[in-house]
């Protein structure tokens, strides 16, 4: 197992599509299993494999206190999506920073497992929010792309005035 | 993704500001507040938090009061509660206080406080310096020293002119946990070997032969045999209902406010061959605990929703050889256990629930058959609400003889037996008992 570097806006490799995944191998597994340890290590509840530079449609998740179970969803698709709902969220490839966003309340989704297996299921609450922001990660989209424009603006102002006192430090 | 860090100042003090303004108990504001909440150490530390705020807020508000050339206006009420928040965590808790002062003071942000950062920082830090002075003109005031609004000191102390004392350290204690042993399926010498298996520690308790109280607790799956209905948490005073109530072989029982149920499991538990037994409540919200206790503990029972003061909508005629009467009343018997009580309740709140009361005896007496006898039971310590209903209830002369409770674990009054908070480890209850003559 290893920790896989992710990666932080306004890096432009957030903006790749994943590709779906063929078959589902020991490969697949070995990087969805890195994925787990990484967001773990970072403490986060979902982390996209697009958020690590893999352009494979593979997300992990796991919302529990004690950090043991653990979900992977390969090839996630969502079937249907009901209600809106605002949560805070936030985003291990933008840190530090929290806003609400507003997404469906329910959502039914489809996904394979790490056995290759399809399975259909129904969520609510923080999994149904946390599908839908991982999923987005895959076509490209950051939760931070629903905000106002000059949420957005001042957002990277922030961040490039920390870039700017990192360089100095350096 | 990832969630925002958990603000627990900041949370609790949301709790309690819904608390004070739209007075709903503790219990209800964590089953919607901590939902959200996912880990269980910032879970237990917002309910500490809440609960030892409310226990000591009269004692907590003195401190501020010493503190400030002005009081707090009600306007700024979270303001006030977030410094509440603050002193408690540096007078009761282990925290290092100056990671309780820059948590507090970071906890405005969340909160709308911003413009106050300045003032909760001063406030902390100047009780840290002077805590000593403080807390010593604090046992000199009695709000302070004995952490009750000053009407429910007063109350308390016209009612008990011995023991006001006493009673209210009661309440001020943490409460046990407390079990009963379902003694259809087990004993209590057989369930203490379970016990001692899993390294629980316990006691028994002296007044309830099924009673056991447990050294420190425990989530109720972690009990032995829980799921198996072997055993039920409840207090030791609340125990004392079933066998006070003598339900024999053949007995019509009615428990008339029966939710959330801890009682009318006991009654099935120590008399398997009853005729039958109703319970009835008004809230069907909280009948559901009562069916699933049922169910868990293999017993049977009539559930039905309604007003007991309107018997027309659910009696069918048969009378009752027994009725238990576990009213709705102050609760000032269990304040140790919802110290919210002390926010909750009004003056004012005695003379509605005294009306409540009465109405339940006068709609429920006719339902009694001939021999056939009732028992009253409240979880307050007010005489207005006990002895003083049965006295009542007595002259009023309906065919009504007092029976009087022989075997009293607590302190016998005129017309019943009241167990005090924390006499004997038990909560505050009142018990009294009236038979039905031709």
């Amino acid at each position: 197992m290893a920790l896989l570097s992710v990666l932080h806006y306004p890096d432009p490799r957030l903006r790749n599509v994943a590709r779906p995944v063929e078959s589902i191998d020991d490969s697949i597994r070995t990087i969805a299993r890195d994925m787990l340890e990484t967001m773990y290590d970072e403490g986060g509840i979902g982390l996209a494999a697009i958020q690590v530079n893999i352009r494979q449609r593979i997300i992990v998740i796991d919302l529990s206190a004690d950090r043991d179970q653990p979900l992977y969803l390969i090839n996630p698709e969502i079937l249907h999506a009901e209600g809106a709902e605002k949560m805070q969220e936030g985003c291990l490839s933008v840190p530090e920073y929290f806003d609400y966003v507003e997404r469906a309340e329910r959502i039914g989704y489809r996904y394979q497992d790490l056995n290759g297996e399809t399975h259909e299921r129904e969520a609510d609450g923080l999994l149904a929010v946390c599908i839908q922001h991982e999923i987005d990660h895959l076509d490209g989209k950051l939760f931070i792309d629903y905000l106002s424009n000059l949420k957005q603006q001042r957002l990277r102002k922030k961040l490039e005035k920390q870039e700017r006192q990192y360089a100095q430090v350096l | 993704m990832n969630q925002p860090p958990i603000q627990t100042r900041a949370l609790a003090t949301e709790i309690l500001y819904r608390l004070c303004t739209e007075s709903v108990s503790l219990d209800h504001l964590f089953e919607s507040h901590l939902k959200a909440v996912t880990g269980n150490r910032e879970k237990a530390f917002v309910s500490d938090l809440c609960f030892g705020v409310v226990r000591w807020h009269p004692r907590l508000d003195f401190y501020l009061q010493q503190l400030l050339d002005k009081p707090i206006r009600q306007k700024n009420l979270k303001l006030r509660l977030l410094c509440w928040v603050g002193l408690y965590q540096i007078a009761y808790q282990r925290t290092a206080d100056h990671g309780a002062v820059s948590a507090t003071v970071n906890a405005c942000d969340a909160l709308s406080l911003q413009w106050a950062k300045a003032m909760v920082n001063a406030i902390l830090r100047h009780f840290i310096r002077r805590q000593e002075t403080i807390q010593q003109a604090a046992d000199d005031n009695e709000v302070a020293r004995y952490a009750h609004p000053a009407w429910l000191i007063q109350a308390i102390k016209t009612d008990w002119s011995d023991d006001w004392q006493a009673i209210l350290e009661g309440n001020n204690q943490a409460p046990p946990m407390s079990l009963r042993i379902n003694r259809r399926r087990t004993t209590r010498d057989e369930y203490a070997r379970l016990l001692q298996e899993k390294s629980i520690e316990y006691r028994e308790i002296s007044a309830c032969p099924q009673g056991l109280i447990l050294e420190s607790a425990y989530e109720t799956g972690e009990l032995p045999g829980f799921n198996e209905g072997l055993v039920s948490v409840q207090d030791g005073a609340a125990q004392l209902a079933a066998a006070l109530l003598q339900a024999a072989p053949g007995h019509r029982v009615l428990d008339a406010c029966a939710a959330p149920g801890g009682k009318t499991c006991h009654i099935l538990e120590r008399e398997p061959r009853l005729h039958s037994l109703l319970a009835v409540d008004i809230k069907n919200a909280r009948l559901h605990k009562l069916r699933e206790n049922l169910e868990r503990l293999g017993l049977e029972a009539v559930i039905k929703t309604a007003d007991v003061t309107q018997p027309d909508t659910w009696w069918d005629g048969e009378p009752f050889d027994r009725i238990l009467v576990d009213a709705p009343c102050s609760a000032t018997g269990v304040i140790r256990r919802h110290p919210d009580i002390k926010m909750l309740r009004q003056p004012a709140d005695i003379d509605a629930i005294r009306t409540v009361q009465m109405n339940i005896l006068d709609s429920l007496w006719p339902l009694l058959a001939s021999d056939g006898k009732l028992l009253y039971v409240t979880c307050s310590i007010m005489r207005r609400e006990n002895d003083e209903i049965i006295g009542n209830f007595l002259d009023q002369g309906q065919n009504v003889e007092l029976d009087l409770i022989d075997q009293c674990p607590g302190t016998r009054t005129q017309y019943g037996c009241q167990i005090l908070p924390g006499q004997q480890d038990l909560d505050g209850f009142y018990f009294a008992r009236m038979k039905k003559i031709r």
